[in-house]
């Protein structure tokens, strides 16, 4: 919980500092309105700021929602053990089997009372 | 097909299943589900219970009668058909026209041995529906139970002419052909097996055991090559591959001392090196039953 917490906690920092740049430019904004200055680019420090956002969102976006599975075949989790049945093909009563199971049933029986008389 | 985690998931419940604690239920029979595995006498005696008790089948929801249907299979498979026919009565009157249904209604005559019945009732379904996959498979699985294997091959020949992507009725066919032994019909059912999941270690342990049965030089040596790739994508897990290693390595080398074509040799390392892993599995998992298996693999060896 605490690793999963730490990851968390990176990642709501980066949108915070994504929000904080937001906010930062329209203060830019708003500066040079006052100043009549046209707008060339946003700040530096705005550009920095998106960037370590970045990093830190990819963290948590990475990190947060759990661990990577392996996609090669040959990995020890994505070895398949059995095939699975195949329950469409499945045979409901095995006509040669029963019949033998009825035969026995009858005359097996029979058969078994006369050697044993 | 069952992964590994799976697997393991699945051993879990029916563990705790037998152990007489009954919370995951609902859980393992959507596992059994999911999974598609043949677990007819569990699935029959807990889901009985489960839909019998009408607050655990009320939580279920519409997911009921997928149960429905599981049940009245798996019960039909246990063959206890009065439970099955309850089921399906419960499907049929709440959902009348279903294909689904009629199904059941057909396995349900199957499962009595009432054949021209259920030929009756497939019949029916099928001319509402002339392209359902499950109906014709039903068909095939009928003409099987009969012991009709070639009209069973038959009618799957023609399924696959329509469903060419179907892995499960490809498989089907292999196993048909097999217990024909038309090998070679067989080995071609494989071959596309493998064409249409290239990954699945399990097809080439399957061509390759086919091809070890067919025998002669040019199959085994193929035979070697596809156990090799089963090692290979199991990751060296897959102890009946280490095996055909080193008895198709063997039976190479036999052949070829048979014939005394000295001048085709066969490399060996592989036997070696497969009969190494099978010692080192043995000797952690099953340190008991090394000893018998050393000796074999020495023969083996230096048999070849």
């Amino acid at each position: 919980m605490g690793k999963f917490g730490a990851d968390f906690m990176l990642g709501l920092l980066g949108v915070i500092v994504l929000a904080h740049a937001a906010y930062a430019t329209i203060l830019y904004r708003g500066e040079l309105k006052i100043k009549e200055e046209e707008f060339i680019r946003p700040p530096l420090p705005v550009l920095l700021e998106i960037v370590i956002s970045l990093a830190l969102c990819f963290w948590g976006a990475l990190r947060v929602p759990g661990t990577f599975l392996p996609v090669l075949p040959d990995a020890k989790e994505n070895r398949v053990v059995t095939l699975h049945a195949n329950l469409d093909f499945m045979r409901l009563k095995d006509g040669a089997g029963s019949t033998f199971v009825d035969l026995f049933h009858t005359k097996g029986i029979k058969i078994l009372l006369t050697a044993v008389l | 097909m069952v992964g590994v985690g799976d697997q393991v998931e699945l051993d879990r419940l029916e563990k705790q299943l037998d152990a007489g604690r009954k919370d995951d239920i609902v859980k393992y029979i959507d596992l059994v589900r999911k999974l598609k595995v043949r677990r007819s006498e569990k699935v029959a005696v807990h889901g009985l219970a489960l839909l019998n008790n009408p607050s655990s089948a009320s939580k279920l929801g519409d997911e009921v009668w997928n149960v429905y249907e599981q049940v009245a299979i798996a019960a039909m498979d246990t063959n206890n058909l009065e439970a099955a026919k309850e089921c399906i009565g419960a499907l049929m009157r709440k959902f009348p026209d279903s294909n689904r249904v009629g199904r059941l209604e057909g396995m349900w005559m199957e499962a009595n041995g009432y054949w021209q019945q259920a030929e009756k009732v497939y019949a029916t379904l099928l001319e509402a529906t002339p392209a359902d996959p499950f109906l014709l498979k039903r068909k095939v699985a009928m003409a099987k139970a009969q012991g009709n294997y070639s009209g069973a091959v038959d009618s799957l020949n023609k399924y696959l002419e329509t469903f060419m992507a179907d892995h499960d009725a490809w498989r089907e066919l292999a196993e048909l052909y097999t217990s024909l032994l038309m090998y070679k019909q067989a080995a071609f059912c494989y071959e596309e097996l493998i064409l249409g999941q290239p990954t699945n270690a399990l097809y080439h342990l399957g061509y390759a055991e086919l091809l070890y049965t067919m025998g002669g030089l040019e199959n085994l040596r193929a035979a070697k090559k596809y156990y090799a790739a089963t090692i290979e994508l199991s990751g060296g897990r897959n102890i009946r591959a280490l095996y055909g290693v080193v008895l198709s390595g063997t039976a190479i080398s036999q052949l070829l001392k048979q014939t005394r074509s000295r001048n085709e040799e066969e490399s060996m390392e592989i036997v070696t090196l497969a009969s190494s892993v099978l010692k080192r599995e043995y000797k952690s998992k099953a340190p008991r039953k090394l000893p018998l298996l050393s000796p074999l693999l020495e023969k083996a060896v230096s048999a070849s």
